[in-house]
């Protein structure tokens, strides 16, 4: 095929040469309506004794719709040809038809004297590609290439006004997956638009021609050249960055950064992610997730974490759509997600989009990859303590693929090497992940991801302690037409725990928590016009909550059966928003979500007397709520609002506010969140707690996009945070009002990034100044803190400084260096000492009226990859490192304690050492 | 209960991290307070034993000395139809009065006036019953003897318990010395000068409680009082225990438990932050003003019992808490002719104590004296009483 293109050039540059230049003077009459190029090219060849040399392959999609009359030649085909990408050129009876380029009918000056025919400049790599994938095109165009002209829609040679609709899938080429989060983008009018999550876009542009160009993380940047018609739909496939060991990329785009109106929103993709270096070698999600601006957590051996100065509980943690209630394995020290799955992670935390809600803080969306829909492939992954494997392919080629993956620990070694006392403990985790994909046509995808956890410790045989996450999504994506598309999903969560002991056998019990939430939603998309996107929809969540029973185990048992009655609520929004581009420079996006909550029954409540401390002594009476009585509503609108105002191409600036309401409330009382934690669903006597929180921004990109800063600053307000009154007991509590009380919290802070994305050093700096307060000052409530002042929080950390940098030294190695400091976290010392119950014992400061020495960290990692050959049966990568480089013992805790009647303060330090770390990674 | 179990994922997370964490002694910056606030500790013995109050003031956490008992406060006991007992203070900040055998169908209250005329009073509270203590027992494991009491209250009606004891061990120096100094010369050692035998006691350090609330029968099985090492020197010959239980309001048990928390549970991985600590006595011109104590009113039950070592794992040794060596002390050392008993053994306070003598008739080291080590390896009295308790059996 090449070969004979590239002669059918030669052969007409040739033949031309050896006529003279001539008019043809001949007047043309004829009538074409839709003429394919034969009939046109027959007709006046049967009109004239001109002889038309053309390549019937590239007019294949042109229709010509013409009515001359008396024309001549020139003014015919100049009119056939008008705005398409043809051209012609006569030369005596000979015409030219010519796609991209006219053919020079005159001699270049010199030719004869200096040139050779083989000489003749030709634009080889265009035509060398532009024939892949040709068969393809004439159905639904998957546009390979960057230098073909795509015709998009039904050609015509009448002039194009107007706008068109472009929509399609972006998809990576090499497993057939949808690449979420890519921006396609044009340069005139400036206009573009982002991937959702299947990789589908929608945009619309005026007619005619136009360079697309596609950026998505972890592909090749690259263009498209399309000419279009009218509505049409084009599927681009992007190629993945060869060279693995390649740059930091934290935002889905580079110029998104500058030009969508979210703010407060960041994207790591899974090869960040890796870059991290993590304590045991494996790549941790949340862990990655703490290296952002404004993410904090209150110490290492935790998956909590605090977005601007949010409580741990306030983050909703989504997995391809499944709530996540327990994101931890094995005391905090893995995330529960495996990182050979997730393609990446999303943290909103302040332009929250209007279709999530329920929780105060932020919203962090990991989504596991979708299987390869061409080959089978797999990899498996050995750390010190966990091993992984995941396999994945297609089911149908081209059409449904799947994905799974699991994980599970090998930690009893590392247990045996405890004392005595401990050797006989065990613990271990599992998790699975399940991900098929279908595709039913082009207007209908399915989705169906599986999710399932199990940790489990014992303690010397004593107690045990087991956890599980099981969830499950269907999404049923639906395009109505090229304007309205739908996703709908429906799914069930689960999060349990138990503890049981037998140990002794009068107290022998078995204690059980229980959360089941079924959920459903419906997402629209509409793309309304150029200006206006549209989102729409609606979602409900059934909760079902076991508090808590407690039973006896064995016949010696005295232990009395304790439960908790069941809890269920009903939580639904409908929402809408709307992204209105007013200008080229200005764009708004507005949203609002009105939520209704129900707490229902069978429930019995207790009535307190107004006005005073919610106690045993204040309880009126009770009622009790029959199965499914709507015991009380809440219901209030949440309002989302962004705006952009580009200053220059590169310089933008970003304001924010939205406001944001919680129904389920994480009840804890120790500084971390602990595996026994328990989650207390809104009621009449605990109100829902809500919060706003406005944000501005200064977002700029420089040398080419490839140096990102931006500064934001935001304020917020917490409501009804609840806190608990001394001595609290949370567990199997029947009256858990009894024992909360209501706080309110502020926090504002600056966070300041600069990001290199490309080179062989890449990498990001943050800093962060934030604060943040709470204060219980309702006298009712019982119990005052530190007098009604505000108090810092736990998680109030002024200063936060982190690096991350990567230097690739050549394809196959690289290294990765990571710090951070911060400030160290708030803690209540003792003022003074006194002796009571035969021992020395301390009075507390106000809460949190001290804080922890700073803390400083520095991590390094080498990234070893096998050899690049692509046809090999297996790649392997090495990863080897240091967690905590400087063995600097970070204080944990400090913490007072009596010893044998003496008081001596501690430091704890969870990794006080340098804790070296390997992994290999064999993919298939 | 689980609750204590939910300790030990505490130990085993430090644990857990003593592969890659630590525990660092840490002493913050002058946290000091200006205040220094009333504490009171004691009970409001309903039956025939005294009633002990005792009074202090809080000191600076820095500070040498913890005691910093407060002396000459009035105290009275009273109840709610206006009963009203004197306290005398016998010791500096140790107020007690003899058995006051209430009435158990009234309530009582403390109240006290301190020499710079602020009053305190502490809440009303009802008279508790304490049922008797069924049996103390005792398990032993492959590294210790765990000893443990059993209660019920019949009448479901206690649920709420705290224990305190006292224990008491016989033991014996390293050393049996047969010689001692006079000031002036080794002379043989009288029967009633001997250091070989002691006895020595220890009272409860740590917050002892039990609950029986979550069960369907007020019984306490095997509450967990003491744990000690098999190699401890309470066990050398015969060890006592005496258990002293109270009944408590589920008021006065939350605040025990939150002290426990707050000074002996606090900063590990999963713990409770501290919080405040809320007694039931008060300022009464001040009621913002921190005082630190609660005070209830039960009688007293208590239990003794004795373990010797025959009853123990005949493979359990003691180790004895000093490094010991006896040594070669002579009139007048070969070679150099130092007088080293004269010197070393016979001036008194001595820090060396001599054992059996010695002659050693040939050779280079020829010459004679005694062997002697040092006083913590041979002298008892210096950390016991020769003194056997009167109820020792």
């Amino acid at each position: 095929m090449i070969k004979i293109y590239l002669l059918s050039f030669c052969f007409l540059f040739i033949l031309q040469v050896g006529f003279a230049q001539q008019n043809n003077a001949k007047l043309i009459s004829g009538n074409f309506q839709q003429a394919t190029i034969a009939q046109f090219v027959s007709d006046i060849e049967s009109k004239t004794d001109l002889h038309f040399y053309y390549d019937a392959s590239q007019f294949d999609s042109l229709k010509i719709t013409l009515q001359v009359n008396n024309q001549p030649l020139d003014t015919v085909l100049e009119k056939a040809f008008r705005n398409t990408d043809f051209h012609f050129s006569v030369s005596s009876r000979q015409v030219f038809l010519t796609k991209g380029r006219a053919v020079v009918t005159e001699l270049a000056l010199g030719f004869m004297v200096a040139n050779t025919p083989g000489k003749i400049p030709v634009h080889r790599p265009n035509v060398v590609i532009a024939e892949y994938n040709e068969e393809k095109d004439k159905k639904m165009p998957d546009a390979t290439t960057e230098n073909k002209v795509y015709q998009i829609g039904i050609k015509t040679n009448e002039p194009l006004s107007g706008n068109a609709i472009l929509s399609g899938y972006i998809r990576d080429i090499k497993s057939g997956e949808g690449v979420a989060g890519s921006r396609i983008f044009i340069g005139e009018p400036k206009t573009g638009v982002s991937t959702d999550q299947f990789g589908y876009f929608t945009m619309t542009l005026p007619r005619g021609k136009h360079i697309l160009n596609i950026r998505a993380m972890g592909m090749r940047d690259t263009r498209r050249q399309i000419n279009l018609y009218t509505d049409g739909k084009l599927n681009i496939e992007v190629q993945e960055q060869i060279n693995s060991l390649k740059e930091v990329k934290i935002s889905g785009d580079k110029i998104a950064n500058v030009r969508s109106t979210q703010m407060g929103t960041t994207k790591l993709d899974i090869k960040t992610i890796k870059e991290i270096p993590a304590v045991f070698g494996e790549a941790d999600v949340l862990k990655a997730v703490l290296t952002l601006p404004g993410v904090t957590s209150v110490g290492e051996a935790t998956t909590g974490f605090n977005v601007r100065g949010g409580a741990a509980d306030e983050n909703l943690i989504l997995l391809d759509g499944a709530t996540i209630y327990n994101p931890a394995h094995f005391f905090g020290f893995f995330a529960a997600f495996n990182p050979d799955l997730v393609k990446d992670i999303q943290l909103y935390k302040s332009s929250i989009p209007e279709k999530f809600g329920g929780r105060l803080s932020s919203v962090l969306e990991i989504t596991n990859r979708e299987g390869n829909k061409k080959n089978f492939t797999g990899s498996i992954g050995v750390g010190l303590l966990t091993g992984r494997l995941n396999l994945e392919g297609p089911i149908v080629s081209d059409k449904t693929s799947f994905i799974f993956g699991a994980r599970t620990s090998y930690s009893d070694w590392l247990l045996h090497l405890l004392p005595e006392a401990y050797k006989h403990s065990s613990a271990s985790f599992n998790d699975f992940n399940l991900g098929i994909s279908h595709q039913i046509d082009d207007k209908n995808n399915l989705y169906l991801t599986g999710y399932l956890s199990n940790d489990k410790f014992k303690l010397n045989s004593d107690t045990a302690y087991a956890y599980s996450n099981k969830n499950l999504v269907l999404k049923w994506k639906h395009n109505y037409n090229d304007k309205l598309y739908s996703v709908i999903s429906a799914g069930i969560d689960r999060y349990q725990y138990s503890i049981s002991s037998s140990a002794n056998a009068v107290n022998a019990f078995d204690l059980g928590y229980h959360i089941a939430q079924n959920n459903f939603r419906a997402d629209f998309t509409y793309l309304l016009s150029p200006k206006h996107t549209i989102s729409f929809g609606v979602s409900s969540i059934l909760y079902k909550i076991d508090p808590g029973t407690f039973d006896p185990v064995g016949t010696a048992s005295l232990v009395a059966q304790q439960i908790v009655p069941t809890e269920k609520a009903l939580e639904s929004a409908v929402y809408i928003g709307d992204k209105y581009d007013v200008t080229d420079k200005f764009s708004v996006s507005a949203g609002v979500r009105y939520n209704i909550y129900s707490y229902l029954g069978p429930q019995t409540i207790d009535n307190y007397a107004p006005n005073l401390p919610k106690g045993p002594a204040t309880v009126l009476d009770s009622t009790t709520y029959k199965s499914g009585k709507i015991i009380h509503t809440y219901q209030a609108p949440d309002f989302r609002l962004s705006a952009r105002y580009m200053l220059n191409d590169n310089l933008s600036l970003k304001a924010g506010y939205n406001t944001l309401h919680q129904f389920i409330h994480l009840l804890t009382n120790s500084t971390s969140i602990s595996p026994t934690d328990v989650y207390k669903l809104s009621d009449p006597n605990i109100k829902p707690e809500h919060g706003d929180q406005v944000s501005l921004g200064i977002f700029n990109n420089s040398k080419s996009n490839t140096i990102e800063m931006s500064v934001e600053v935001y304020y917020k307000r917490l409501r009804n945070y609840l806190d608990y009154k001394s001595g609290a007991v949370l567990l199997l509590n029947q009256h858990v009002e009894q024992d909360v009380i209501n706080t309110q919290g502020k926090a504002y802070g600056a966070e300041f990034l600069l990001k290199k994305t490309t080179g062989k050093l890449n990498g990001f700096i943050s800093y962060t100044y934030s604060r943040t307060f709470l204060k219980q000052d309702d006298p009712n409530a019982g119990e005052l803190i530190n007098k009604g002042n505000y108090y810092a929080a736990n998680y109030d950390k002024p200063n936060i400084f982190n690096f991350t940098g990567n230097y690739r030294f050549t394809h196959r190695y690289s290294v990765s260096l990571d710090m951070t400091y911060s400030t160290g976290r708030p803690i209540t010392l003792p003022i003074a000492k006194y002796e009571y119950g035969g021992s020395d014992r301390v009075l507390y400061s106000d809460r949190n009226a001290y804080r922890i020495p700073d803390y400083f960290r520095s991590d390094f990692s080498l990234n070893i990859e096998g050899n690049h050959r692509v046809h090999q049966r297996t790649h392997n990568t090495w990863n080897v490192g240091v967690y905590n480089l400087t063995g600097r013992q970070n204080a944990y805790s400090t913490f007072f304690t009596e010893q044998s009647g003496v008081i001596s303060g501690y430091k704890l330090s969870v990794f006080a050492n340098p804790i070296p770390f390997i992994n290999y990674n064999i993919r298939f | 209960m689980f609750k204590m179990k939910y300790l030990q994922i505490i130990v085993f997370g430090l644990l857990l991290g003593s592969f890659f964490s630590c525990k660092k002694p840490y002493t913050p910056a002058a946290v000091t307070s200006t205040n220094s606030y009333l504490v009171v500790e004691g009970v409001i013995n309903i039956g025939a034993d005294s009633t002990i109050i005792k009074l202090s003031r809080t000191v600076n956490v820095s500070a040498v000395v913890t005691k910093n008992p407060l002396a000459g406060a009035a105290i009275t006991v009273e109840s709610d139809k206006n009963d009203i007992y004197t306290l005398n203070e016998i010791r500096r900040g140790y107020y007690t009065v003899v058995g006051l055998n209430l009435n158990i169908t009234k309530k009582y209250h403390l109240r006290i006036k301190t020499a710079d005329n602020q009053e305190y009073i502490s809440d009303f509270v009802s008279a508790q019953i304490t049922p008797p203590i069924d049996s103390i027992g005792s398990i032993a494991t492959g590294n210790g003897l765990q000893l443990y009491t059993n209660t019920h209250d019949p009448n479901n009606n206690t649920h709420y318990y705290r224990w305190e004891y006292t224990e008491t061990w016989q033991f014996h120096s390293k050393y049996l010395s047969l010689y001692m100094s006079d000031g002036k010369e080794i002379i043989p050692r009288p029967a009633d000068k001997q250091v070989y035998d002691c006895f020595n006691t220890d009272t409860s350090s740590t917050i002892l409680l039990g609950s029986s609330a979550k069960l369907t029968q007020d019984v306490i099985n095997q509450a967990p009082i003491i744990f000690i090492p098999s190699t401890a020197e309470k066990l050398e010959t015969k060890y006592s225990i005496m258990l002293r239980q109270y009944a408590l309001s589920s008021d006065a048990y939350n605040f025990w438990v939150n002290l426990k928390k707050n000074t002996e549970q606090l900063g590990s991985i999963f713990d409770a932050q501290p919080s405040n600590i809320n007694g039931n006595i008060h300022n009464v011109a001040n009621a913002s003003e921190i005082v630190i104590g609660y005070i209830s009113a039960s009688q007293v039950q208590t239990k003794r019992v004795f373990i010797a070592n025959s009853q123990l794992p005949s493979n359990w040794k003691t180790v004895y808490p000093y490094d010991c060596e006896q040594d070669t002390t002579y009139y007048a050392s070969p070679g150099s002719g130092y007088p080293a008993v004269a010197n070393n053994l016979i001036p008194l306070p001595t820090l060396n104590i001599p054992i059996v003598p010695f002659v050693v008739e040939k050779g280079p080291s020829a010459g004679s004296g005694f062997i002697a080590s040092s006083n913590e390896c041979v002298d008892c009295t210096i950390r016991g009483t020769k003194t056997q308790p009167a109820y020792w059996k």
